[in-house]
């Protein structure tokens, strides 16, 4: 169940294990280039096979499934709202859904010959970039990009304002600052993700007698795997807020 | 730099067009139809609230109402039962007055009739003193009389008119 790549003990999962099988031909090697991809497909489909049926027959006193969709939907509105305000409305169904996504990546690890998507920093990256985008376009949006240049120069106002410097400055680092964010995003997601996979990896070959912290590390990995999840999400609602206008300033 | 060896554009575009594509669906299936869903239970939740509310307030107005209500009809019944005991008092009243008059009219016409059945049978007395000695006048003298015959006369006379004054008795 264990392979090693490069000196990294790795769980080993189905689509590898088939693409073993299948070794030397194109399509063991598709399956190994798009490894991820098709995970990651694969948590789209339950997602939506989940959000399918429990919205399929949905009415105002509710199943199990609805009910579920219901309390998760409504607590991540809750959490969109309660940072952003009444007009972060519109957010929930990105941040949202970018938390069940990235929930569900980080969970699927731990079913047997499953992998965890976000181990991958392609998979981060993509993530991150699409957070970045959002963010810039509402930006963008919400200030003009007159309103934003000013924004990410510090809102220089009377004296400051003629110093040219310290607004430059302040745009150049803001402009930094934007960058690094989707870097830190992904970089903290993928490590610690793949160090929970690497750690379940390494318990795994301890065989029988390491089963108590196998176990162990499986409940260290579903609470980090959560953590993850609720932090992604929300340092992406901060980035909305901080380029959302500030009510003070209007 | 080993981290950018990690990384692969087509990986990338890949993972960001399957996150789009579930934020595409989720928005279909979850997003848009359960917070609707939640938003019309909140309102319709709020909105039963409030028809709880004025019903209680109905409840409230009708119940103030009802007592208004009702203290006017105890204080009415109270009139109208006053008003009919003054009435029977008045109707008892008249009955008794109207059996006084009647009784005393009873009586009057008895004294009235009493009298008259007395002077009728004065009248009669006369007339039948006036006859028997009218006849006991005429049969003395038609008959000749003699001292036994006229003793004989007076002691029918006397008889008739103890006969008379019995009878009239």
């Amino acid at each position: 169940m264990i392979e090693t790549h490069a000196a990294q003990p790795e769980l080993q999962n189905f689509i590898g294990l088939l693409a073993e099988k299948l070794e030397g031909t194109p399509f063991a090697h598709f399956l190994l280039i798009w490894e991820n991809v098709i995970f990651s497909l694969i948590i789209v489909a339950i997602i939506s096979l989940l959000a399918y049926f429990a919205s399929r027959k949905s009415s105002m006193i509710p199943g199990r499934l609805q009910l579920f969709m219901e309390l998760l939907v409504g607590g991540l509105d809750d959490f969109v709202c309660g940072i952003l305000g009444p007009d972060g409305k519109r957010f929930t169904p990105f941040i949202g859904t970018l938390f069940i996504y990235i929930l569900f990546m980080n969970l699927f690890g731990l079913i047997p010959f499953f992998k965890s998507s976000t181990a991958n920093l392609s998979t981060t990256v993509a993530l991150a970039l699409c957070v970045f985008l959002y963010v810039q376009y509402t930006a963008v949006k919400e200030n003009g990009v007159l309103g934003y240049i000013d924004h990410l120069m510090g809102n220089p106002r009377g004296i400051i304002a003629f110093t040219v410097f310290i607004p430059v400055l302040l745009f150049f680092i803001h402009i930094i600052s934007e960058l690094v964010k989707p870097l830190s995003l992904a970089l903290r997601l993928r490590s610690n993700i793949w160090a929970e996979d690497m750690l379940l990896a390494v318990s795994a070959q301890f065989g029988i007698g390491g089963v108590p912290l196998f176990l162990f590390n499986m409940l260290l990995v579903i609470l980090s795997g959560i953590m993850q999840a609720v932090v992604f999400s929300l340092l992406t609602t901060v980035y909305f807020a901080l380029v959302l206008p500030h009510h003070e300033e209007t | 730099m080993d981290l950018l060896k990690l990384l692969t554009t087509n990986e990338i575009v890949a993972q960001i067009i399957s996150f789009l594509l579930l934020m595409a669906l989720l928005r279909v299936f979850a997003w848009k139809k359960l917070l609707n869903l939640l938003d019309e239970r909140r309102a319709r939740i709020a909105s039963e609230f409030k028809k709880i509310e004025d019903a209680q307030a109905a409840i409230e107005r009708m119940r103030v109402d009802y007592d208004k209500k009702l203290a006017g009809i105890e204080a009415e019944s109270r009139a109208r039962i006053q008003e009919a005991i003054n009435e029977g008092k008045q109707v008892s009243q008249e009955i008794r007055e109207n059996a006084r008059q009647e009784a005393r009219s009873i009586l009057d016409k008895a004294q009235e009739n009493i009298e008259n059945e007395l002077t009728k049978a004065k009248h009669e007395l006369k007339q039948r003193v006036v006859e028997l000695t009218l006849g006991t006048t005429e049969k003395l003298l038609k008959e000749k009389i003699s001292g036994d015959k006229d003793k004989q006369l007076a002691s029918d006379f006397l008889d008739e008119l103890e006969k008379v004054k019995g009878g009239e008795g």
